[in-house]
């Protein structure tokens, strides 16, 4: 078992709704495939520093997991079908640190 | 006289702010890395006002010539600018 990150970038024109959804299926995702969630993060709706597939904004979700390679596996099966996720991104690290949160005062100010 | 008081204080301020290519490196240049001091701020793709510092205008990475960061530090620099750019926060 390792530690990962593993941070989404989903379309701008989504409702709240939506969004919870997306976050809790993917939270039941790595939980069902022999991982386990450790922190989820969420950035909020941030500009992008360059177009992607013709937006300019993106929502930001941000998981810590603990997980192997079939966890891995299943998220990547599951991100590349789904249409309203434009980017994903995952990173190994040897141990998280779960205190620092670069993105909090964004959040704040929205 | 009130005048060139003036331009010795600019000189001597604003040449370690820039971190421009075409910038002339005029007065002291510090040789130390800035990364590898203690208490030395995180790098990493989500600290993404540190990792601007070391972007020029058109989104290159600048050379550790200018900035003066250590090998290893700008090793591992590039891979994070180049994660943070994958999700378009650079």
């Amino acid at each position: 078992m390792a530690f990962y990150e593993n941070t989404i970038v989903a379309k701008q024109d989504l409702a709240e709704k939506e969004l919870n959804t997306i976050k809790d299926k993917y939270n039941e995702v790595i939980n069902s495939s022999s991982g386990k969630v450790i922190k989820i993060e969420q950035w909020g709706l941030l500009n992008l520093a360059n177009k992607i597939k013709n937006y300019k904004k993106g929502f930001y979700i941000h998981y810590k997991f603990e997980g192997n390679n079939k966890t891995l596996n299943e998220f990547k099966k599951k991100v590349k079908v789904d249409n309203s996720i434009i980017r994903h991104l995952t990173v190994k690290y040897k141990k998280l640190d779960t205190k620092n949160e670069f993105f909090k005062k964004d959040i704040k100010e929205n | 006289m009130k005048r060139k008081n003036k331009k010795f204080q600019k000189k001597g301020s604003s040449s370690l702010n820039k971190l421009s290519l075409f910038q002339k490196n005029d007065g002291k240049f510090s040789k130390k890395c800035p990364l590898s001091v203690k208490n030395a701020p995180i790098v990493d793709y989500k600290n993404i006002s540190l990792l601007k510092k070391y972007v020029s205008d058109n989104g290159k990475i600048i050379s550790s010539k200018i900035t003066s960061v250590s090998f290893g530090k700008q090793k591992k620099l590039t891979k994070e600018i180049k994660k943070a750019k994958i999700l378009g926060l650079l």
